[in-house]
């Protein structure tokens, strides 16, 4: 399955770019112009390393998802169909990564694709889409 | 703290296209159902929680109407349960009967209900006048019937009336119609009849989960205990399910009224059409309640894993679980059918709400059951549970220790619609009758009641669907069954009182109240009867000793009725409260009431309907209804001091055995708390002294009680009472109370 | 030996004795319980390694569920 991975050797938490990632993510994604409303997050730790809010494709969400509107696509990616899903944000309140979010303006809420925009406009080359195999579904 | 560890190696791998299908009777209903009538209405959606009409049909005159709901309505009652007392207050008279087409059903699910972002949002209130009590009756349930009546455009639906052929009535909240059919010649079995008629009203399989069935059983048409079933679609299995409105013979009505069935078809559900006025509160109060039940149910009851049914061991635990009749409170073979054996007979890899959100998802079921008995027999079908009321009423109050024949009782209490806490408490009033030989297979018709024996028990269930033999008196329930061995002259008349576990005519849950003088007070001085949803307070009172005083107990009797009937009018769940707390809970004050989640549950009103209220204010809108439900007791005929007595199995050991198997306990309440030296006097001379004890102590419970709630030492409800709570704006509810002033 | 009070009822009580072995002696499965040993309360993961004192007042109170 396609996952998004970040190289916090290359990505300085933001400290020397203008989360281009995140805009990039907002604008194109969800047409937003806020980088609050990105589905993935950089932030900078006070001991200088960084921490990262992606979703990793791990499935947790599928499994409590009440209206099966979460399903893997081809590519091995969590698609969430916005016709089927109640709005429960029960997938919001299940993953571990706290990946899931929402906007108060919409109902559904949303995440990472794995479609990549993100990955092309880093300065300095720490994002990258990679090849994993799918984990076993977990009973949570 | 032994918690169970969960291998999933252990689950069953079921193979659902096995399960039994019942779609070919279709075509015969689809063309075989004549339209008696439809009407055209507008569809509409919540604002704020409310529609502001509600749906009344007689399915006698086949009037259909909409009445408006009223802002006093919205103040005094605010939904489900309230508006259901309501209208039926308005409906009846005080010579009104069950059975008198006057009689309504009235389904309501309250201004939260279909929100879909906090746990247990999906109940809809049931309230009729119960064949069993006499005085108005209500039940909580699951299922998607409320929701989906709510987003087609009604707070709540009245059925009144009394059809001469079986009639379903249909609400499309998509195309605006209304309409009652004569239904053909067909069953009447929820499990079979759930599924065709979910088949038949969807427009096609993606809109199978926006249809949901309320439908009852055979034995709803043989006897006094009949539930209704609400039906839900389970996408995963593929299969429709049920949630219960359980208790006072409910479905009985539901039948004498000829209805077979009614079926809502809704829009499909998306987060916000109950249009609250806040939608940042709920998403915010549900996502934290989310993440809650994700770090610390696995760590508590593991209500995702268990259900109900985990409590089945702590209640073995601490000598409460229901042992033959109520006689003993633990039994060396309840590892059997306890959560350690569920968790593997369950499917677990499945979302188990009976509502969309719910996340303590306790609504278990056992796939790839394989039918043992009766006119399903040979059928593989999925049973709903069993939870806790099932495995203690149906398994361990019966002696029923065999987990195979436990599902197939729970299965077909359900597709027979009989309620399943009834049928355990009566079926082991029975055979604790036959154990003392005031029944035998002479007077059962050959039906051997022994404990244990599933297969009677089973028999007598099918007799019962049958309208036949033994189980057509066992559908009378305890209080008639008493009256008739009595009258027969089959036993000693105060032992066949002691033991028969009902009061105001209906049969208590699955808890012992024996050593907890609290919860005898929380069975028996309830509104509609003995059902532990008012208070559950054995541990509070016997384990933790936190109610020393007759004060504290009647504290805990003010308090937690009223908070809990609360859940009854905004159409919550009252598990998602307490089944789970939050991890700081224990450094909190009162811990016991989770004050979170109390502050949740106003966020939440308050987030829905824009009305702003504190805990405070939700404790005076329950006090409003609960005190209206007393007084409407009373308009009945009932509803006084003399109809909250207890039986007195439930207030301490009737028999010899009872009591020696707990001497130690016993003797030493003598000692403590008589002051009388238990040494060499004879059982039956310690049980006379605690009986009179016991009583006593019960009717001095009555009195700090009915004093808390601001009643007379009658039970009744004082004028000032009516006055702080705004009731004495309605004339005929002073009227009902002068009488006894 | 000595004797705690557990839930106002007397406990026999031995050196090194645990949270978690007064709950084994009076069967306390509940999983939702909250405990107080002389006031102080004391958090589900150290139920194993805190030690009662003797004539300790220990209070376990159960929460609600099922019900
Ligand atoms: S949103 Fe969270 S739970 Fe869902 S796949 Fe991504 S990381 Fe896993
Ligand atoms: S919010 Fe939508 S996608 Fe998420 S769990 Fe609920 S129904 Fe599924
Ligand atoms: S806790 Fe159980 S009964 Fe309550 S709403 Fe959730 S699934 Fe339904």
């Amino acid at each position: 399955m396609k996952q998004l991975v970040i190289d916090f050797q290359k990505c300085n938490a933001g400290r020397d770019c203008a989360h281009e990632c995140e805009l990039e993510c907002a604008i194109k994604v969800f047409k937003k112009d806020d980088p609050t409303l990105a589905a993935l997050h950089i932030k900078a730790h006070e001991d200088g390393g960084g921490h990262a809010v992606i979703c990793d494709q791990c499935g947790d969400c599928i499994v409590v998802c009440p209206s099966e509107a979460l399903r893997r696509n081809k590519l091995g990616v969590v698609m969430l169909d916005k016709k089927v899903c109640v709005g429960c944000y029960m997938c919001i309140g299940f993953c571990e990564k706290g990946a899931f979010e929402y906007d108060p303006d919409w109902i559904t809420p949303y995440k990472c694709t794995s479609c990549g925009v993100c990955v092309k406009v880093c300065p300095h080359g720490a994002l990258q889409i990679v090849e994993v195999p799918e984990p076993a579904v977990r009973i949570i | 703290m032994d918690q169970l560890v969960f291998d999933p190696s252990k689950v069953m791998a079921i193979d659902h296209t096995r399960r039994t299908e019942y779609l070919g009777a279709l075509l015969a209903y689809r063309t075989g159902l004549r339209t008696l009538k439809e009407v055209a209405y507008t569809p509409s959606l919540p604002d704020r929680g409310y529609n502001n009409r509600s749906l009344y049909v007689n399915v006698d005159t086949l009037e259909v109407t909409e009445k408006p709901v009223t802002q006093q309505m919205k103040d005094v009652f605010i939904g489900g349960r309230g508006f259901g007392l309501y209208h039926l207050w308005n409906a009846v008279q005080p010579t009104t009967k069950w059975n008198d087409p006057e009689n309504e059903i009235i389904i309501s699910p309250g201004p939260v209900c279909g929100i879909t972002q906090y746990a247990g949002t999906g109940k809809s209130l049931v309230v009729t006048l119960s064949p069993q009590t006499e005085i108005p009756i209500d039940s909580n349930v699951g299922g998607f019937f409320g929701p989906l009546l709510k987003f087609s455009g009604f707070d709540a639906l009245e059925l009144q009336g009394k059809s001469t052929k079986d009639v379903i009535l249909f609400i499309d909240g998509v195309k605006g119609l209304i309409r009652i059919d004569e239904a053909p010649e067909g069953p009447v079995d929820s499990h079979v009849l759930g599924e065709l008629l979910t088949h038949l009203y969807a427009e096609n399989d993606a809109d199978l989960p926006n249809v949901s069935v309320v439908s009852t059983g055979a034995a709803a048409e043989h006897s006094l205990i009949g539930m209704l079933n609400f039906s839900f679609y389970d996408r995963r299995r593929g299969c429709v399910r049920f949630k219960q409105a359980g208790r006072g013979g409910i479905g009985t009505v539901f039948r004498d009224k000829r209805i077979r069935a009614v079926v809502c078809r809704g829009p499909k559900v998306a987060g916000d059409l109950n249009h609250p006025a806040d939608p940042e509160t709920i998403a915010r109060t549900g996502i934290k309640y989310h993440k809650e039940i994700r770090e610390q149910d696995p760590h508590q009851c593991m209500m995702r894993r268990n259900g109900t049914a985990h409590i089945v061991e702590i209640m073995n635990a601490y000598d409460l679980l229901p042992v033959h009749n109520f006689q003993f409170g633990s039994h060396p073979d309840t590892h059997k059918i306890d959560s350690s054996y569920w968790q593997q007979r369950c499917t677990q890899t499945t979302v188990d709400g009976c509502w969309y959100g719910c996340s303590m998802a306790c609504a278990k079921g056992a796939d790839g059951v394989v039918l043992k008995t009766g006119p399903y027999q040979g059928h593989m079908v999925t049973v709903d549970g069993p939870e806790y009321e099932n495995a203690a009423g149906l398994g361990s109050n019966c002696g029923v220790f065999d987990p195979d024949y436990l599902l197939e009782l729970n299965f077909y209490c359900d597709t027979y619609g009989i309620c399943t806490i009834t049928y355990g408490t009566l079926t082991a009033f029975i055979m604790e009758c036959y154990q003392r030989g005031i029944l035998n297979k002479e007077r059962t018709g050959g039906l051997e009641l022994t404990w244990g024996n599933a297969e009677a028990d089973l028999e007598m269930m099918h007799q019962m669907a049958r309208g036949t033999g033994f189980g057509k008196v066992a559908g009378l329930g305890v209080k008639k069954m008493k009256a008739h061995f009595i009258a027969q002259g089959w036993g000693d008349p105060q032992l066949i009182n002691d033991i028969g576990m009902e009061n105001k005519g209906l049969e208590y849950s699955q808890y012992m109240s024996k050593e907890s003088l609290a919860q005898q007070g929380g069975y028996a001085l309830t509104n509609k009867g003995p059902q532990h949803d008012e208070a559950w307070l054995i541990f509070m009172d016997m384990v933790n000793k936190q109610l020393p005083t007759f004060e504290a107990k009647a504290e805990a009797l003010y308090y937690f009725p009223l908070f809990r009937t609360w859940f009854g009018l905004n159409g919550f769940c009252k598990l998602p409260w307490n089944d789970v707390v939050p991890a700081d809970n224990s450094s909190q004050p009162e811990p016991q009431k989770v004050p979170e989640h109390v502050q949740n549950y106003v966020d939440l009103f308050t987030a829905t309907t824009g009305i702003k209220i504190t805990k405070e204010d939700l404790i005076m809108q329950s006090a409003r209804v609960y005190n209206f439900q007393r007084v409407f007791n009373i308009r009945m005929g009932k509803g006084l001091r003399l109809h909250d007595a207890a039986p007195y199995r439930s207030l301490g050991p009737v028999t010899r055995e009872e009591y020696e198997s707990r001497t130690e306990r016993y003797d030493k309440q003598l000692l403590d708390e008589l002051g009388i030296d238990p040494a060499g006097k004879s059982t039956e001379e310690k049980m006379a002294l605690h009986r009179t004890w016991r009583t006593d102590r019960f009717s001095q419970l009555m009195d700090s009680v009915y004093t808390r709630r601001g009643w007379t030492l009658d039970g009744v409800p004082t004028l000032e009472r009516l006055r702080e709570l705004g009731l004495d704006a309605f004339p005929e509810v002073v009227a009902v109370v002068k009488q006894f002033i | 030996m000595g004797v705690i009070v557990v839930n106002e009822e007397p406990l026999g009580w031995h050196e090194g004795m645990t949270v978690r072995d007064i709950l084994r002696a009076k069967n306390y499965r509940f999983p939702m319980l909250i405990i107080h040993v002389n006031g102080l309360l004391i958090a589900k993961p150290d139920y194993g390694t805190t030690t009662v004192p003797d004539s300790a007042i220990v209070q376990v109170i159960h929460l609600i569920s099922g019900g």
